[in-house]
């Protein structure tokens, strides 16, 4: 009980840096909203007027606060741009890339663990070869090439899926997976690399211990010691590392989204980033960082739950 | 030395030598004009014996302007990783090698840091800087040192519970000699199998940034930007992307198997498997 | 290649729409009610309230849901609208309207002439913050005599005051007190009535039964917002969108003898001028700006930049108005004067050096900046170029004037004095370049005040043959605008609005 009072004091912590942080940088941003706003209707007279009015001219320690105290209380603001509330806007493509990455994890997964235990088992054998250079090939290109590859081929080749667009799940769910599949894939390709490699690398590291050593003398089959001995305690490590990757994730999803035109967290900050939205950019990237923060800190603790020789320090 | 010169190693020095070969020698070879010398009139031309990997939409040699990206794309990776390693070796070895309060706090701050996304923040300081080469160079280093100084930073803990610094530090030799003369050369290793995948890493990084154009400008020969160009052409040239894609996919490819035999090579867990 | 040949693929349309497709003419014969429109646009729309968008894709969307008191036909004559009849005082000082009967809101309400005073204060009202305020700077007073009836009083003469009521921007009428909702639902007297829009992604219009004009075709559009271009294309070859606009330029070619679409072009959508910072010295010599000028080979980029999708041109007026100077052409490519006019002026070859700061929002301008560069190194001059993202280019380029080149197009300014004077005059919104000639400040007052329209269609071409001999700025091209559409998608031959920007969808009918 201690420990998780402490972790959540710490968390609190982190989340209030983490915003410090969010809203220095965004801040240093030059160019600003209101030329933005006015396009090329912009003049110096209007521009200063409207800076007025969105408060863009207080210190900055007052926006800080105004902004903190907001979101504290629930009220996100409204995107200077597009005068939506920014709130519902994050929570739909929050929800929205949530679906690519949940996806993608999953594909990454499903095909990340055979790979790597059949190149570990094969170790230095053919198998072992075109496994890991199948894996390293994956985390050499860039994601966004796939993505180009994948449009290609599935898109503008075969006809099968969508290139572009976003459909919400609640309203068509079949229209939501054929619009999410190709960005999945694309951001999945290197992560599925990356946990392939890590796969391996554990499965030998695990296999390697003395334990398997008496399972294989105690007479055990071959497949019971690697698949519910050695997996077993492989598993979590490369778990982890998923969770890990999770940051890494969500830098993708800005090039992915993008690319996809698929309208997520991803595309969201780009747009806000490019538009010098500073209240939407400011909580997108809050969102996201907060988001990883606390994946991070869930992975932490699963793995102490998995793993009983890791003490909860 | 002999474990580290497996297949794999081998392939990936010889791939990473041909590529840094490239980069150093193509600017000393090749004329810069060839890269932006724009012919509209063979524009999109596949390759053939007269373009050898044909032309991009403005009827530019893809060829030079390959062989010349490999300059820029090494130049921005090198310089990135160099500069993440400037700001994160100090911050990863104060942190490792003091312990204790110095770490937490230290490594509170890098934890939150490496909560944001290294390309998005690659991205909003490139945004901030205002795009170019130096700055896309400034972007990826920036986001890199967290990352860097929490390995480091795990590397000095390591080392620093070692006997023998232990021993030195009791006798009352001063940190700074005890840092200089044994902390850095054991941990110099790991810190330069991580380099090199971190050189992979800023080359797609780069990439990335151009993709979304906030890394290198038009008309530099850069991969990343040429990819990019690329986009809209696809179906009609397909070689104006393969042939950066590929650059880019062997360049990383032979960092990333290097980085793997030096790892190898410095594990003696894998190496007493032999 | 050779060039000729090679330039021959330039297509030069003299004006208007032309429709072309390999589809066979299904949808060409009686229209059919009903059915939903789905839309690939090629931008986001930004603020819905009409007075205060200042974007050309915003007010594409917004034409089908606004009308204006007056309108404009295809030789750009002020013809009725909302107005069924109006008159301008011999003196010029007064204007009086004639409104429609029995036109009605959305909202219900009937239109009268409360409603167009309300929406011209509105407009006019500096705290509204609308794009087009300026067009009622000379009013002096607004009269509704009768529910019929706007009589506005000027305290001088503003001769293009009418045409500029013919856009949405400033001739918009709107519901008395309607104000504050127009920004989230605009609400007018257009043949379709806003339902919905979903940030990013769509907005949802569906008709409105009781226009004046009688209801339209379809009963909804959806518009779809797809910036990237090829992307947008996939859609409509799919079948995911029945229409899209802007279709990618190297692809209109290809299109055309498409048998599954039809691909209508129509010119001009827009026109592309080179720009000069005359506030930096170095252009502040005409010698340096000609020579630069005459380092372009302008039909080279007509097809390197537009891949052939529009014409060169002098002057950016219209080619159908009849202000536009057909006397002046573009300087040809002349390596040698231009180096000799550089000498002249102090700079040898590699002496000269400047930034060219180019916007990404319009990816064709980076590939023109780039064919640019090249040629002005073959000519002595090194230029680097910077790429910027629209709001970086707004504010360094356009509000703080910091830049050495740029280059930038226009859309939709066909009426002479909102483009002349704006652009031109010292004192324009959209002076950015700093550019002040005593001559062309007075010509465009001047101009203001002359009702006569032959007289001052000539102002107009002085002023167009001024920029030119001066150089101060490089008008490059007119673009063709495009649109790609299902066979079974009809009445696209009206679909243009003649500002060559807006689309219509009033007479646009689905087959099936």
């Amino acid at each position: 009980m201690r420990y998780l009072g402490k972790r959540l004091a710490l968390l609190a912590f982190t989340l209030f840096l983490i915003s410090l942080i969010t809203f220095a940088v965004t801040n240093v941003l030059p160019g600003d909203v209101a030329t933005m706003i006015m396009g090329t209707q912009s003049n110096p007279e209007a521009l200063a007027g409207l800076r007025e009015r969105l408060g863009l001219n207080d210190p900055l320690w007052v926006q800080y606060g105004r902004w903190i105290g907001g979101m504290l209380s629930g009220d996100w603001g409204v995107s200077l741009r597009f005068k939506e509330p920014i709130a519902p806007l994050i929570a739909q493509k929050i929800t929205a890339s949530g679906l690519i990455v949940a996806m993608s994890l999953c594909l990454a997964l499903a095909l990340a663990i055979p790979l790597g235990v059949w190149s570990a088992v094969n170790r230095d054998r053919w198998q072992d070869a075109t496994g890991s250079g199948l894996a390293l090939a994956g985390i050499s290109l860039p994601d966004f090439f796939w993505g180009i590859v994948l449009i290609l081929i599935f898109a503008r080749g075969l006809g099968w899926l969508p290139s572009s667009g976003y459909a919400s799940p609640a309203e068509d769910f079949g229209a939501a997976l054929r619009h999410a599949t190709l960005p999945a894939v694309a951001l999945g390709a290197s992560l599925m690399a990356h946990l392939t490699r890590m796969t391996r690398s554990t499965m030998l590291e695990v296999m390697g211990q003395d334990f398997i050593r008496v399972c294989r003398a105690k007479g055990l089959s071959e497949g019971s010691v690697i698949l519910r001995h050695a997996l077993r305690n492989a598993i979590a490590p490369v778990l982890t590392v998923a969770g890990l990757q999770l940051g890494y994730l969500f830098g993708s999803i800005i090039v992915i989204e993008t690319l996809f035109n698929f309208t997520g967290m991803g595309w969201l900050t780009y747009q806000a980033l490019l538009n010098r939205d500073m209240p939407l950019l400011q909580a997108c990237v809050f969102v996201i960082a907060a988001v990883v923060m606390l994946t991070n800190l869930a992975v932490d603790l699963l793995y102490a739950a998995l793993d009983p020789r890791v003490e909860l320090a | 030395m002999g474990a580290f010169l497996t297949p794999k190693g081998l392939l990936g020095l010889l791939l990473v030598g041909f590529f840094v070969g490239m980069a150093v020698l193509a600017p000393l070879l090749i004329d810069e004009g060839l890269t932006t010398k724009i012919d509209v009139l063979a524009r999109h031309q596949p390759p053939s014996l007269e373009h050898p990997m044909g032309t991009d939409q403005l009827g530019r040699e893809i060829v030079w302007r390959v062989l010349l990206g490999a300059s820029t794309s090494l130049l921005i990776a090198v310089s990135a990783v160099a500069l993440s390693i400037l700001i994160g070796l100090p911050l990863g070895v104060i942190s490792g090698y003091f312990g204790g309060w110095t770490d937490s706090a230290l490594m509170r701050l890098v934890d939150t840091f490496l909560s944001f996304p290294v390309l998005l923040l690659a991205l909003t300081i490139s945004a901030v800087l205002g795009p170019s080469l130096p700055n896309t160079i400034l972007a990826i280093g920036i986001a890199f040192a967290p990352y860097l100084a929490r390995i480091v930073r795990g590397e000095a803990l390591r080392v620093a519970a070692l006997p023998y610094i232990e021993a030195a530090r009791s006798q009352g030799a001063r940190h700074g000699r005890i840092i200089r003369r044994h902390v850095l050369p054991n941990i110099m290793a790991p810190v330069i199998v991580q380099a090199t995948i971190s050189v992979a890493f800023a080359i797609l990084a780069e990439a990335g940034l151009s993709f979304l154009g906030l890394g290198t400008q038009p008309p530099t020969p850069s991969w990343g930007l040429m990819i990019q160009a690329s986009r809209d052409y696809l179906d009609v040239a397909p070689w104006t992307a393969l042939a950066p894609g590929l650059a880019v996919a062997l360049t990383v490819l032979g960092l990333n198997m290097l980085g793997d035999a030096l790892r190898d090579a410095m594990d003696p867990t894998v190496a007493a498997e032999r | 290649m050779k060039r000729r040949e090679f330039l021959q693929g330039t297509t030069a349309l003299a004006g208007g729409a032309l429709l072309a497709g390999g589809a066979p003419a299904r949808a060409q014969g009686e229209p059919k009610q009903g059915g939903t429109l789905i839309w690939g646009h090629s931008e986001t729309t930004q603020n819905l309230d009409m007075h205060q968008t200042g974007t050309a894709s915003t007010s594409r969307l917004l034409e089908n849901v606004h009308d204006s008191i007056v309108t404009i036909d295809e030789t750009f004559q002020v013809i009725p609208n909302l107005a069924e009849r109006f008159e301008m005082a011999e003196d010029g000082l007064t204007y009086t309207f004639e409104l429609r009967r029995g036109v009605k809101f959305h909202d219900g309400s009937e239109m009268t002439s409360a409603d167009v005073k309300y929406s011209f204060e509105r407009c006019k009202d500096p705290a509204t913050g609308a794009v087009n305020f300026e067009v009622f700077n000379d009013v002096e007073a607004i009269e509704t005599p009768d529910e019929r009836t706007v009589v506005i009083r000027m305290s001088r003469v503003n001769a293009p005051f009418l045409s500029r009521l013919a856009e949405n921007g400033a001739g918009v009428v709107m519901p008395e007190g309607s104000g504050d909702i127009q920004g989230t639902l605009p609400t007018g007297t257009g043949p379709f009535r806003f339902v919905r829009r979903e940030f990013g992604n769509e907005v949802e219009l569906e008709a409105f039964l009781d226009h004046w004009r009688g209801r339209p075709h379809l009963d909804r559009i959806v518009s779809r917002e797809v910036t990237e271009p090829t992307v947008r294309l996939t859609g409509l070859q799919t079948g995911e969108f029945h229409l899209i606009n802007d279709i990618p330029l190297d692809r209109v070619e290809a299109l055309k003898s498409d048998a599954s679409v039809n691909v209508l072009t129509w010119f001009p959508l827009s026109w592309a001028f080179l720009n000069f910072n005359h506030d930096r010295e170095t252009f502040q010599d005409a010698r340096v700006r000609e020579a630069l000028d005459l380092m372009i080979d302008k039909e080279v980029l007509v097809q390197g930049a537009i891949w052939g999708q529009g014409v060169t041109t002098a002057s950016p007026s219209f080619p159908a108005s009849p202000s536009h100077n057909d006397e002046i052409a573009p300087r040809p490519q002349d390596f040698e004067r231009a180096k000799a006019l550089l000498a002249e002026a102090g700079y040898g070859p590699g002496e000269l050096s400047f930034t060219f700061k180019v916007t990404t929002n319009y990816p064709w301008h980076v590939e023109a900046t780039q064919i640019l560069v090249e040629w002005f190194r073959q000519g002595g001059v090194d230029a680097s170029i910077q790429q910027l993202s629209w709001s970086d280019w707004l504010s360094q380029c356009w509000v703080d004037r910091d830049y050495d080149v740029t280059m930038m197009n226009f859309f939709t300014l066909w009426e002479p004095d909102f483009l002349y004077y704006s652009l031109w005059n010292s004192e324009g919104a959209f002076n950015y370049r700093n550019i002040s000639d005593p001559m062309i400040d007075e010509m465009t007052s001047a101009a203001r005040r002359v009702v006569d329209p032959q007289e001052r269609a000539q102002i107009y071409k002085d002023i167009q043959k001024r920029v030119q001999d001066e150089a101060h700025d490089v008008v490059l091209w007119f673009r063709n605008g495009t649109v790609a559409a299902q066979p079974n998608v009809g009445g696209l031959d009206a679909l243009v609005h003649p500002n060559g920007s807006n689309l219509r969808f009033r007479n646009v009918w689905l087959e099936s």
